[in-house]
């Protein structure tokens, strides 16, 4: 899986700290989900997403 | 609200059952689950220490729980059926019952700490073939450990029915499966490393 969270989340000037806050997670589980290295939940994706003010597609790129 | 008083209740009986512990002098017990839970809560406990509060228990973590919780309940299902097996046939025919249950239950406290460790650390940063070969790797030292034990029970069992003694079994048990063992036990702790150095788990603030 491929992800544009970093890029989003530089955009609005949020720290991994603060987006890990607000959607109720560690900071441990941004940096992987930045990495592409865990799959979120659907509603965990939706949250981050909605944060982002971007779709789910647009964050994660889900490889064929 | 309703995990910090789950854990002050957990708090106070594991103090209770420390001490419980401590007055029968099983000081090595008593190590043994102090260091285990250092090792699995020092992020809770550094936590607490420098914020005043416990670390949000995600959805990353509670599967990492879950499947930690799972893979010591299936290891401890098969090592028990293994020690039964065991004891039926007096492997450990001069070793205290006490002993054997502490070392069983240590040992199941070691896989514990390490299937949560591999989870949460180490997975992410293993690619999918390294997760299968890791997986060959474990099952195959399972398979040569079962093998030992049984190896030993059929050289007894054939040499006492027979009457002669058993070569095959013998050198089963105490040369080729150690020896798989060995190998399949390097081979997974190379991988469990690589998976560890590959995963720094570190990012910027």
């Amino acid at each position: 899986m491929k992800t544009r969270m970093k890029e989003y989340r530089a955009g609005l000037g949020l720290t991994q700290e603060k987006l890990a806050e607000i959607v109720g997670v560690r900071r441990e589980t941004i940096i992987y989900l930045e990495k592409g290295k865990y799959n979120p939940s659907l509603k965990l994706a939706h949250d981050i997403a909605r944060l982002l003010n971007a779709r789910i597609e647009d964050i994660f790129i889900f490889d064929e | 609200m309703k995990i910090k008083w789950v854990l002050i209740v957990y708090a106070f009986f594991s103090i209770l059952g420390l001490l419980l512990l401590l007055s029968r002098e099983n000081i090595y017990v008593v190590l043994a689950l102090v260091l285990g839970f250092l090792l699995l809560g020092h992020r809770e406990l550094w936590s607490l220490i420098r914020y005043r509060r416990l670390p949000v228990i995600d959805e990353r973590v509670r599967t990492n729980l879950t499947n930690a919780f799972r893979l010591t309940g299936s290891f401890f299902f098969i090592a028990c059926v293994v020690l039964i097996l065991l004891l039926h046939f007096d492997v450990f025919e001069n070793v205290p019952a006490g002993l054997i249950i502490g070392g069983l239950l240590l040992i199941v406290g070691i896989v514990y700490v390490i299937g949560y460790h591999y989870y949460d650390r180490v997975y992410p940063g293993l690619g999918e073939r390294a997760a299968r070969w890791l997986k060959i790797c474990l099952i195959t030292a399972g398979l040569s450990l079962s093998t030992v034990a049984l190896a030993i029970v059929l050289h007894n069992v054939v040499s006492s029915w027979f009457g002669f003694e058993d070569a095959f079994f013998f050198i089963l048990g105490l040369l080729v499966a150690p020896t798989v063992l060995v190998i399949s036990l390097l081979g997974s702790l190379g991988i469990y490393l690589s998976g560890l150095f590959a995963s720094s788990g570190r990012g910027e603030r």
